[in-house]
């Protein structure tokens, strides 16, 4: 559309007449005439060195949905949207809104008289917001950290990015609400957060402002604030068999997740349905009356307004309880049995997955008989289990296919329900070196695996290496992925992630207790989509699988390398006697068939741990990064893109985003244009039955839905030698059935994997389209003109049907 | 949709069948069946299906299930406490109102008007799915007026909006007129009659599904692209979803009749439907004039009618007519609609998932 096309066609004025008419009000009260110049003038400041856009077509667009007498805040606003909404026919206009809106919060912040960093901490002090120590660490080295603060990293933000950081991040005067620092005063307070140097604070906040590596939002929320619960993720073991128990740990969890954390929880000792409650003579109602009140309970916790609290239940799949287990997420049948709030997960044996493969039966145990079996994995768990079964001490037994069949059932109708393995889990973990260390279960994101017990209840932070701003482009033009640099973003990360283990406020004394044994971190990664976009490497292709899996292992080596270094200066984490590392094992060693690229540096990292020891137990977690992916403008993880044009719905409203790699792409080949567009949307995001896209730009910009999942299965089965915890895997079936599911999880057992994440499915049927311009499902055959009506096909067809994704699930709290 | 855009329904084969006089009574013999869907009579048999499309509808709907209890109201208190603005209060309290009884006049059209007339059990089958989605529509806007307006006088006022608001009171009056139309007629024997059922399944797919509905999710899709009363707008995406599809349905048996007695599509028939959506168009007009008459930035009335006037081209296109006013979306907010969603579970429940999964556990297909 040109500007004149977006003159009103109705009968009333037109564009500029109506602006003259038109009023706004003043912060002061008073009342002005629209100026349009104005209004322009401000655009085109902001579209400095933005090819593409028009400032122009902004202020029009902008004055044309102003009401007479609106606020010039709300001009301002309206401006913003206006400009992010254009991004469809221009990817640079979410970079032009995201200046404007920049600039609308510069100018909040000096509204409360605030014009540099030292007095945004001062504020924020005054305020009750931020900490005795960072106000010091900040008035001691005013000067410099002011100095340092450098503005012109806003441009790196697209326009989601810093949407979010301003709805969500950014500390606010809490009568007023208004924000009381920018981007980048808050990325230098995070950093203030975790220094004792005005250097050392210096360099993190040039590696976070860079976009190149970002820690977990509660880090981001809480660093340097009175209350800095900096780690993302908590796993608390099962509570025992008894009502005090029960009761303590839901208060456990309420208090871990007031701070932003997010819970995993065990549930494996809890008596099943039916069994003898000694004390009253009566016969327990199971676990599900338990989780019922454990859903209320997360729900009712608002982490301080910036979001509702949230867990995920375990549970191992011999418990007598775990067919109401899975329908806990239904949307059907008895409301007191459901928990809609509730994540929930599988924590599975490979018994159980060898009798599935053989079609034997399965036998279900109440944990009371049996309170053994969740402290045992690999052969021990097997000779108890046989040993149980063999004494009758089942409450029933099932086919296990029946049990794997209702499992994938309720994975593709929740999404729910995942599968992780606990043989995997704990065979190939670092902690599991001496007997009675075991690992009971995930966290919320299936990325975290470490030790519980009732003392000790496991405690991870998290932080992402931005892979996608890690490509470079030589002089000749060819394009490289920079392993200099992701060595030196890795060996800056680190310390910080290990600072935070001490500098952290724990809740619980038992979440203390283990992070001081331990010290576990979870670095992870983002962006991968990024670079495999940027070097034009289809995402199921051998070379991308080959990267994917040699980044990995560079970022392995410079974690435990920078482990090391740190347990030099500040001795090893107190538990390293227990691990495996101690006895020279590492994760590629727990993982058949896996090789490194270079012995000979891996062997001399070996000596090095041996003699000076390691400062934490586990180094390397890959979140969702829902969250900071957005902020740092690149696509989530590991995760194939969804769609090439899709919107972000969040709590400051929705956002359209667009592959802008395609999009270049397209306008290099003159092929970008609103017909383009609107065929891009009409086929919701999806361009393989485009006419006129050159075939190579299909296969490389085919969606999640398009991609094959075992080339996805087997991409993190490769990078799984590196990754000492786990990864949190997202698979994606547009119609699942219970043949592709279970052959689907089947494998990705079979390849070693420890856990897997959400089940992405999409809808049956859709909202029909309003803006195209037209109704007809992609694909679908034209209505035929003969009498009888031919059968058109089903909805849920995966050929003819494009529909909506709508809210796939990410975790916030590990990001 | 099965209608596309460039099948006109009125420059149909109609030529080639023998005119009758529009008051004679159509045959409606055909081997002991029903010959034509709009035939009277109880057709019972399943096998042969005769419209098998609409059993698919049907299977489709239902694996589309929610419930209100999934929606979490809670944060729209909060945002209707501290950050709605004055107009914007007004807004939401006149959509409340015309929400409070859309619904269930859809429900009674459904019942008195349109399932018995509908000769088809494949075609019922979904008709009665139908049905309880509106149910449940009218249950999320109960529980949805219930938690918006905790004063029990203000909240029996805005369920009498059809009586007390004029702008909605007006509407109402559009509506029972195109209901009434077809209330005495217990069976539908001749031309007139037919043509006098498709304009009510017009009216009430084209002007009520299709146009007021599309209003009123205007407003809470421009609430929502300003990060306002997500619970709202989670309830909404559903109901836009399944009124999406209830609007399918309807041209699709639209466009049946059409197949099977394409003299019903005249000229007349054509002025009719034009006159019909241009007179909606107006009544939502002037509820747009009530609703926004504060003054809401970012919304402004003018953009308002012409996306009114750009929703109703897309129904004369639909129907097989020249759209009349040329009009071009003026909301971007509503391009958001039809685009893919990516939310995060801390904020919203899910949407997309199936229900009613099938198959057997396998170890060798393809993934």
């Amino acid at each position: 559309m040109t500007i004149t096309e977006s003159d009103r066609t109705g009968t009333e004025t037109a564009g500029d007449g109506a602006a003259s008419t038109m009023r706004v009000q003043k912060r002061d009260g008073r009342f002005e005439a629209v100026d349009l110049d104005k209004i322009v003038k401000a655009v085109q400041r902001c579209a400095d060195g933005l090819s593409g856009v028009d400032p122009m077509r902004v202020a029009t667009r902008t004055i044309s949905g102003l009401s007479d007498g609106a606020t010039t805040t709300e001009l301002d606003e309206l401006s913003i949207r206006t400009a992010a909404a254009l991004i469809v026919s221009e990817p640079n206009y979410s970079r032009l809104a995201a200046r404007l809106l920049s600039t609308f919060i510069d100018k909040e912040v000096q509204n409360q008289n605030v014009y540099s960093f030292s007095q945004s901490i001062e504020l924020g002090h005054q305020q009750g917001l931020i900490g005795d120590r960072v106000l010091e660490f900040v008035h001691t080295h005013a000067r410099k950290l002011n100095d340092a603060i450098d503005h012109e990293q806003n441009n790196l933000f697209e326009f989601f990015g810093l949407r979010t950081v301003y709805d969500r991040y950014l500390l606010r005067h809490p009568e007023l609400r208004h924000v009381i620092e920018t981007p980048q005063y808050f990325l230098m307070r995070v950093a203030c957060g975790l220094s004792t140097s005005p250097e050392e604070a210096i360099g993190f906040y040039q590696l976070m402002s860079s976009l190149q590596y970002l820690p977990s939002s509660p880090t981001l929320f809480n660093s340097g604030t009175i209350h800095p619960q900096m780690s993302s993720c908590y796993l608390l073991d099962s509570p025992e068999d008894d009502l005090i128990a029960i009761y303590d740990r839901y208060t456990d969890v309420a208090r871990l997740s007031k701070h932003a954390g997010g819970i995993g929880l065990a549930y494996h000792r809890v008596r099943s349905r039916g069994s003898l409650i000694r004390g009253t003579n009566g016969l327990s109602n199971g676990i599900i009356p338990w989780l019922k009140t454990l859903d209320s309970s997360v729900s009712a916790v608002n982490q301080g307004g910036k979001r509702k609290g949230a867990a995920c239940v375990y549970l191992e799949t011999w418990h007598a309880d775990i067919e109401d287990f899975l329908e806990l997420r239904d949307n059907t049948g008895d409301e007191s049995r459901r928990a809609h709030n509730l994540n929930i997960a599988n924590w599975v044996p490979d018994l159980f997955m060898e009798r599935v493969e053989k079609d034997w039966q399965w036998s279900l145990f109440d944990p009371k008989k049996v309170p053994h079996l969740t402290d045992l994995f690999g052969d021990d768990f097997r000779r108890a289990y046989e040993e149980a079964e063999a004494q009758g001490l089942f409450e029933r037994q099932i086919p296990a296919r029946t049990l794997y069949s209702r499992m994938m059932r309720t994975l593709a109708q929740t999404g729910n329900g995942w599968m992780t393995w606990k043989d995997a889990s704990n065979n190939k973990s670092n902690q599991t070196g001496q007997p009675g260390n075991v690992i009971h279960l995930s966290n919320l994101c299936t990325e975290i695996l470490e030790v519980t017990s009732n003392d000790e209840t496991a405690v991870c932070n998290l932080g992402s290496v931005n892979l996608g701003r890690l490509v470079r482009v030589a002089d000749d033009g060819s394009r490289h992925f920079d392993f200099e640099r992701l060595g030196e973003v890795v060996r800056t990360a680190v310390p910080y992630l290990d600072t935070v283990v001490d500098n952290n406020f724990y809740p619980t004394p038992e979440a203390a207790a283990s992070n001081a044994r331990w010290r576990p971190v979870g670095l992870g990664l983002m962006g991968l989509q990024d670079v495999f976009f940027q070097l034009g490497m289809p995402f199921d292709s051998e070379e991308a699988r080959t990267l994917s899996t040699r980044i990995s292992e560079e970022i392995y080596y410079w974690a435990l390398s920078t482990s090391c270094d740190l347990s030099m200066k500040h001795g090893a984490h107190a538990a390293f006697g227990e691990t495996k590392a101690a006895q020279g094992i590492l994760q590629f060693d727990l993982w058949e068939g896996a090789q490194v690229s270079d012995v000979e540096r891996w062997e001399m990292l070996k000596d090095r741990i041996r003699q000076h020891g390691l400062r934490n137990s586990l180094m390397i977690a890959i979140a969702p990064t829902a969250t900071i992916a957005s902020i740092a403008g690149c696509h989530e993880c590991i995760e194939p893109q969804v769609s090439n044009l899709f919107k972000r719905e969040t709590l400051s409203g929705e956002f359209l985003q667009i592959n802008r790699y395609l999009v270049r792409e397209l306008q290099t080949l003159g092929l970008w244009d609103d017909d383009m567009a609107n065929a891009v949307k009409r086929a919701e995001g999806s361009i393989q039955n485009i006419a006129g896209i050159p075939e190579d730009l299909k296969l490389l910009y085919r969606t999640a839905w398009e991609v094959p999942m075992r080339s996805l299965i087997d991409m993190a089965a490769g990078r799984g030698a590196f990754i000492d915890q786990s990864q949190s895997l997202n698979l994606f079936m547009e119609s699942p059935t219970i043949g592709k599911l279970s052959s689907m999880y089947v494998h990705a057992w079979k390849a070693g994997l420890k856990t897997t994440y959400y089940l992405r499915s999409r809808p049956a049927t859709r909202i029909n389209q309003a803006t195209t311009g037209t109704q007809t499902r992609p694909g679908s055959p034209s209505p035929s003109p003969t009498p009888e009506p031919t059968p058109t096909k089903s909805f849920s067809d995966a050929e003819t049907l494009a529909c909506s994704l709508e809210n796939p699930d990410a975790c916030e709290a590990c990001d | 949709m099965a209608l596309a855009e460039d099948h006109n329904l009125f420059e149909s084969d109609a030529t080639t069948s023998v005119p009758l006089a529009d008051e004679a009574p159509v045959d409606t013999s055909y081997a002991g069946h029903a010959k034509h869907i709009l035939d009277p009579g109880f057709h019972l048999t399943l096998r042969p299906m005769r419209y098998p499309v609409f059993y698919e509808m049907y299977r489709d709907a239902i694996k589309n299930t929610w419930t209100v209890e999934e929606i979490d109201f809670s944060d729209d208190l909060i945002d209707l406490d501290r950050k709605i603005t004055p107009a914007e209060r007004h807004l939401i309290n006149r959509l409340v109102a015309f929400f409070a009884t859309g619904d269930s006049i859809v429900s009674n059209n459904l019942v008195l008007n349109l399932y018995q007339h509908i000769n088809a059990p494949e075609a019922r089958m979904y008709l009665s799915r139908q049905l309880y989605e509106e149910a449940l529509h009218v249950q999320f806007y109960l529980t949805l007026l219930d938690n918006y307006i905790p004063d029990v006088d203000e909240r029996e006022q805005a369920f009498a909006a059809i009586d007390n608001i004029p702008s909605i009171a007006q509407k109402g009056d559009f509506l029972f007129k195109w209901m009434n139309s077809i209330g005495h007629l217990d069976q539908l024997r001749t031309r007139d009659h037919r043509r006098k059922f498709i304009l009510n399944m017009i009216c009430f797919a084209a002007c009520i599904e299709g146009l007021f509905f599309y209003g009123a999710f205007a407003y809470v899709y421009f609430l929502r692209s300003k990060g306002l009363l997500n619970g709202l707008a989670a309830g909404t995406n559903w109901v836009f979803r399944d009124e999406s599809a209830h609007m399918n349905f309807a041209f699709e048996v639209i466009e049946t009749a059409r197949v099977e007695e394409p003299e019903l599509f005249d000229e007349t028939m054509a002025d009719s439907i034009r006159l019909m959506i241009e007179e909606a168009v107006d009544c939502e007009y002037a509820f747009a004039e009530d609703v926004l008459k504060e003054g809401v930035a970012g919304m402004s009335l003018r953009d308002m009618r012409q996306y009114l006037e750009f929703v109703a081209d897309q129904r004369f296109s639909q129907l097989g007519l020249q759209p009349i006013f040329g009009s071009k979306n003026p909301f971007d907010f509503m391009e958001l609609q039809d685009v893919q969603e990516l939310a995060n579970f801390f904020e919203r429940t899910v949407s997309a998932y199936q229900v009613g999964v099938s198959g057997e556990v396998a170890f060798d297909e393809d993934f």
